[in-house]
């Protein structure tokens, strides 16, 4: 009957919507990154797939991936453990869990750039801020965002301040939904904290804790935000500067867009590569 | 049933705990405390108020006055208010269908849900350029449709795929019997179903409005004076007011309220938002 066909009046908006607004555009994008576009240029050129060999003769290319994949194999980790220790602390049967948990997860609602704007305070080198408490303690204080080495801890620090709650938020929710009886009787066979720990909460809390892992590499592989703003654009020099700063700076300060367009694919491969292995391996967990 | 020890680990519970608050909210407290000092103190390590420095409210008093402020604000209201109920509205409707009818030619229902999926993780600097090139080819570069138009393509999927769930999880009987009364689908949609889910809704148009208010890289590319949002205008600030951090925090502080506030409000659905329906809360 014809009440069948109104279900594509339903979902026919959202879909066209999305094809005219994000794959027509990518589409386009697709055959801009075949040319030698250039902002307010004149016609563009077909240049073949010469943009794409670009980005491997540049040093800055494989210096925004190393970077980028230093950033995940740094910070993620640490909201892990840290958000599992959060969790674990917050789930025992404390008074005020609540709004222990509400204060928690505040930073998950800061955005990065106000995180940023924060940061220009935070980490001032001069007096104020955390270099002046180190100071006032009598330590040494460091330079936050103009040392090269000290810049990849300030983001790896932004980045740990603005996600662990997140890992925290999900892995209390996943600790809450562990089936009771099977807590109940590994604690009436006597297992001590550590065991419980290490033979019942963790294997069943690994799908939870992959999805976070799965989550936050996700995010963590477009850091934007606090190297383009809190460190001027991956600085100092270029050692904060993400793969997606780099396109950016194609695209953007340089105008090339066909050369951006094309390290956009290069990167969406790459991404897509990554996510297809972690899915891969994640899916074995949920069927 | 109380074991030995338990005092102890409950003090150890507490003690970290009350050290990881002090972490996390230190680097709120500090701007905040920045934006009620007067300009020398802003470089001085002196965090407590009244008893360490004198508080003040001027750059307060003299910042909500600003004019620009007022820009920035407004248009990030503009947008986001826009773009959550276009979003909401476009995404409980393909939501509704996912959740009540069976797709079979061409795409199935499982097909569809994977394609939202995927937009939902594509990274927003591969979208950056096609945006911009699409709002440039339209002239509507610095205007607020430009903005609305994006934000609402870029969140749509999140508002379809926790809308569908919403739908999945309200019993359909209701809505069989309004069909069997003659109520035709779109009846049944706006007058059954919707209020049905009127709470998800709710926090998919609040997620979504704090989405766009905090959405940074889109609203940069695409804008430079007239539609500016609080992100871009925040991030300029740093460049035009240097060290003024007394002006620097107050921005601050107004640029993370809204999303803090309604993010504590809508609390329960944050987790299943966050994770596109992957955990539920």
């Amino acid at each position: 009957m014809g009440q069948d066909r109104i279900k594509f009046f339903f979902i026919l908006p959202a879909v066209i919507y999305i094809l005219a607004l994000v794959i027509f555009p990518l589409a386009t994008a697709l055959y801009t990154s075949l040319t030698d576009a250039r902002f307010g240029g004149t016609l563009a050129n077909f240049v073949g797939i010469r943009n794409y060999m670009m980005p491997f003769g540049d040093y800055r290319f494989y210096n925004s991936v190393y970077v980028t994949l230093l950033f995940v194999v740094l910070a993620v980790p640490i909201e892990l453990a840290l958000g599992l220790l959060l969790a674990l602390l917050v789930s025992r049967n404390i008074k005020g869990q609540g709004i222990i948990r509400s204060l928690l997860i505040i930073p998950l609602f800061v955005s990065p750039i106000a995180f940023a704007l924060m940061g220009q305070v935070i980490f001032y080198e001069g007096g104020g801020g955390i270099n002046g408490i180190l100071k006032d303690l009598g330590l040494p204080t460091l330079r936050w965002r103009s040392d090269p080495t000290t810049a990849i801890f300030t983001v790896v620090l932004a980045d740990v301040w603005m996600w662990t709650p997140f890992a925290f938020l999900i892995t209390l929710a996943g600790l809450n939904a562990l089936p009771k009886d099977i807590v109940e009787a590994a604690r009436i066979d006597g297992a001590s904290d550590a065991q419980m720990f290490r033979h019942v909460t963790l294997p069943l809390l690994t799908p939870t804790l992959l999805t976070i892992l799965f989550f936050r590499i996700i995010d963590t592989l477009r850091l934007f935000e606090i190297p383009f703003t809190l460190l001027g654009g991956g600085g100092p020099g270029i050692t904060t500067e993400t793969l997606t700063v780099y396109i950016y700076k194609i695209g953007f300060r340089g105008f090339f867009f066909g050369q951006a367009a094309a390290v956009s694919f290069i990167y969406l491969a790459m991404v897509s590569a990554i996510l297809s292995v972690l899915l891969y391996r994640v899916r074995k967990y949920y069927v | 049933m109380r074991r030995k020890g338990d005092l102890v680990k409950d003090v150890v519970t507490y003690v970290l705990i009350a050290i990881f608050l002090v972490l996390f909210l230190f680097p709120i407290y500090w701007t905040f405390i920045t934006s009620i000092k007067i300009p020398a103190d802003t470089f001085t390590s002196k965090f407590l108020p009244f008893i360490q420095f004198q508080p003040t409210v001027k750059t307060w008093i003299s910042q909500l006055q600003a004019a620009e402020n007022f820009k920035a604000i407004l248009n990030s209201l503009l947008i986001g208010l826009s773009s959550a109920a276009l979003a909401t509205f476009l995404g409980s409707m393909a939501g509704y269908a996912l959740a009540r009818f069976q797709f079979r030619r061409f795409f199935k229902n499982a097909d569809i849900i994977s394609w939202f999926l995927s937009l939902r993780i594509m990274p927003p600097i591969a979208l950056a350029l096609p945006f911009y090139a699409l709002i440039l080819f339209f002239g509507l570069i610095d205007t607020h449709p430009a903005v609305i138009l994006i934000h609402t393509a870029f969140f749509l999927p999140y508002a379809v795929l926790v809308s569908r769930d919403a739908f999945k999880a309200v019993p359909v009987e209701i809505e069989e019997s309004a069909l069997v009364d003659g109520c035709s689908r779109l009846q049944v949609f706006f007058r059954v179903a919707l209020p049905l889910i009127a709470p998800a809704l709710a926090a998919i148009y609040i997620i979504i409005f704090a989405f766009s208010w905090n959405e940074f890289l889109f609203a940069f590319v695409l804008t430079n004076r007239v539609a500016t949002t609080m992100p871009v205008y925040i991030a300029g600030t740093v460049t035009t007011v240097g060290v003024l951090f007394d002006i620097l925090s107050v921005r601050g502080i107004l640029a993370i309220i809204p999303p803090i506030v309604l993010g504590l409000l809508v609390q329960r659905y944050i987790i299943s938002g966050l994770t596109m329906g992957a955990v539920k809360g």
